[in-house]
């Protein structure tokens, strides 16, 4: 994937002959705040992120605070935050704070990197606000082995760990897997999960499922098929996240978290106002999202 | 939208979920508190036992009704309730209550539940008043306290011309005074209790005056024989367990994290 700075030039219709959606409102903003840099390298991650030669840029903090403000002005109802690792961001936590003076806020994290220490600073943030603060914290599977096979040796046991942390503090994160490693047999994933926290004494366990995505390391998985026109005749558009979602990431604008620094899906370079016209659902993504009816907010 | 009268007092009741032994309750209630008005906001059937028992009550008071989610649903025989639940454990709950609903709710009461309207506006004194059961842009919008942030509520009370935005939908009852002078207010619902520890329910009293002021009223009722006519129907446990504890049991999974927080489960 190509990379992306700040300087490069305002881009548009890298997609002229992909069927187009129109925008509705402004609903979530996500930041792609560390870019791709990310302390794991799991083997599905949509992308590509990882600890050495980031394709993507981080943004930096008066970046991010621009954005949460004309964001108030267009009334959006929650700020995402992700990556990357976000938790490898220097200013993440007062950038979380910042966001949810606004509004509520996410943040994506693969939980590695939440200590007692942090979990604490987390808690008294969401203790600061009026609005919720969630954290997602990445599992792909409810065993150790079958996890760390896909995000690496040793990631399930800390991310157990930042799970029971957060929940321990009234933080009760929501765990986000994908279906990577999911068993084609018995309990279904979220099943798996719920039993493997509520053995974990995990108190109200939250769970999330999302499909692995064809794109990133997982590039061509599946019939990497694409929307046509046909395929919108009857559809509701609304249930595509591009007509209510955008994300701010080194370059500029774009679609969708998803999308992030693509050049194909960058609508604008340095306002959210810029980037509310239509998207190209250009990408073989798009057809996921089409067909699997998936939203990446958290409900 | 439907433009009603000018009022110095209203009641406004949110989701009666089938609990008609709350709703007789609540209607005398508020008769005895002065409303000249009652107004619910949506969401008739669903959770509780034999739905079809609300509608008499509803229109002998003159209670003027704005369609929620669930009563589109019943209204077009619809796959599922709308209610908007993305988690498989919330929809499991969902698809039950709703099968009952569906069930035993009579042909012309469905047809009933087609012809509300959207959305309601009327005068509170000199105030405009918007009353809808999700959000005014989207019937199943979830407005909790700690995700429904200032700056979308003052776009909605921008678009749609009011000063007091009037919601139900999530089953938990809040109010918040906007930096411009207008207010949002969650309604709570009538139907369930709002995951306090306690059996009672809620309902709202908007009063004119310089500021138009709100006071959320407790309801006690017959939870007791309510929750025996459940297990009678065969209504799930975890259903009837809430009616009795009033800790919710189910619809926790889109909950967010501050209020889910302040529950049991």
């Amino acid at each position: 994937m190509p990379g992306l700075s700040t300087s490069v030039p305002r881009v548009r219709s890298l997609e002229p002959s992909a069927p187009r959606v129109g925008f509705r409102e402004l609903r979530q903003v996500w930041f792609q705040i560390t870019g791709t840099l990310c302390n794991l390298s799991c083997r599905h991650c949509f992308n590509a992120s990882g600890p050495r030669d980031p394709w993507l840029a981080r943004l930096d903090a008066d970046t991010v605070r621009r954005y949460i403000a004309e964001a108030e002005t267009l009334g959006v109802r929650e700020f995402y935050f992700t990556g990357g690792e976000p938790f490898l961001h220097p200013e993440i936590l007062p950038l979380l704070g910042d966001a949810l003076a606004v509004a509520p806020t996410t943040v994506l994290t693969n939980g590695t990197l939440i200590d007692e220490p942090t979990a604490d600073r987390l808690a008294r943030i969401a203790d600061d606000t009026p609005y919720s603060l969630e954290i997602r914290v990445s599992l792909d599977a409810a065993t150790a082995v079958e996890n760390d096979a896909v995000r690496g040796r040793g990631t399930f046991a800390k991310a157990l760990a930042a799970v029971r942390r957060l929940a321990a503090r009234d933080l009760y994160p929501i765990v986000t897997a994908t279906e990577i490693a999911a068993p084609a047999t018995g309990p279904s994933l979220y099943e798996r999960l719920r039993t493997t926290l509520l053995e974990a004494r995990v108190t109200r366990p939250r769970i999330k499922i999302l499909p692995v995505l064809p794109i990133g390391r997982c590039h061509g998985r599946g019939n990497a098929r694409r929307i046509t026109s046909d395929d919108l005749e009857g559809f509701d558009p609304a249930r595509l996240q591009c007509t209510e979602a955008r994300a701010v990431a080194a370059g500029g604008v774009y679609a969708c978290p998803i999308l992030a620094g693509l050049p194909g899906a960058r609508l604008a370079t340095d306002r959210l106002a810029d980037a509310l016209g239509p998207t190209a659902l250009y990408h073989p993504v798009c057809f996921t999202c089409y067909e699997t009816g998936i939203a990446c907010r958290n409900f | 939208m439907q433009e009603l009268l000018r009022a110095r007092r209203v009641a406004l009741l949110g989701g009666v979920y089938s609990n008609y032994l709350a709703l007789e309750a609540a209607l005398a209630d508020a008769r005895a508190r002065g409303a000249e008005q009652i107004f619910c906001l949506g969401d008739l059937g669903g959770f509780g036992p034999h739905p079809d028992r609300v509608f008499p009550l509803l229109q002998d008071a003159g209670v003027v009704c704005v369609q929620g989610n669930y009563d589109l649903a019943v209204a077009q025989g619809a796959a599922d309730c709308g209610c908007g639940y993305s988690d498989p454990r919330d929809n499991h709950f969902a698809r039950i209550s709703y099968e009952y609903t569906v069930r035993n709710t009579s042909a012309p009461y469905r047809r009933w539940l087609g012809a509300l309207p959207p959305a309601l506006k009327f005068a509170l004194g000199d105030r405009q008043v918007l009353l809808c059961h999700g959000s005014p842009r989207q019937v199943n919008e979830f407005l909790w306290e700690s995700t429904t942030p200032n700056g979308l509520l003052e776009r909605f009370c921008r678009e749609t011309e009011s000063e007091v935005l009037c919601f139900t939908h999530t089953g938990i009852k809040w109010h918040r005074a906007l930096p411009s002078g207008h207010q949002a207010v969650n309604v709570g619902a009538l139907g369930r209790p709002e995951n306090d520890g306690t059996p009672r329910v809620w309902y709202t009293l908007l009063s004119a005056g310089h500021e138009p002021s709100v006071e959320f009223v407790p309801v006690a009722y017959d939870h007791e024989a309510l929750a025996r006519e459940m297990a009678r129907e065969r209504l799930p446990g975890e259903f009837v367990e809430t009616i009795r504890s009033g800790w919710w049991t189910c619809c926790l999974e889109s909950m967010p994290v501050r209020e889910r927080a302040r529950g049991r489960h």
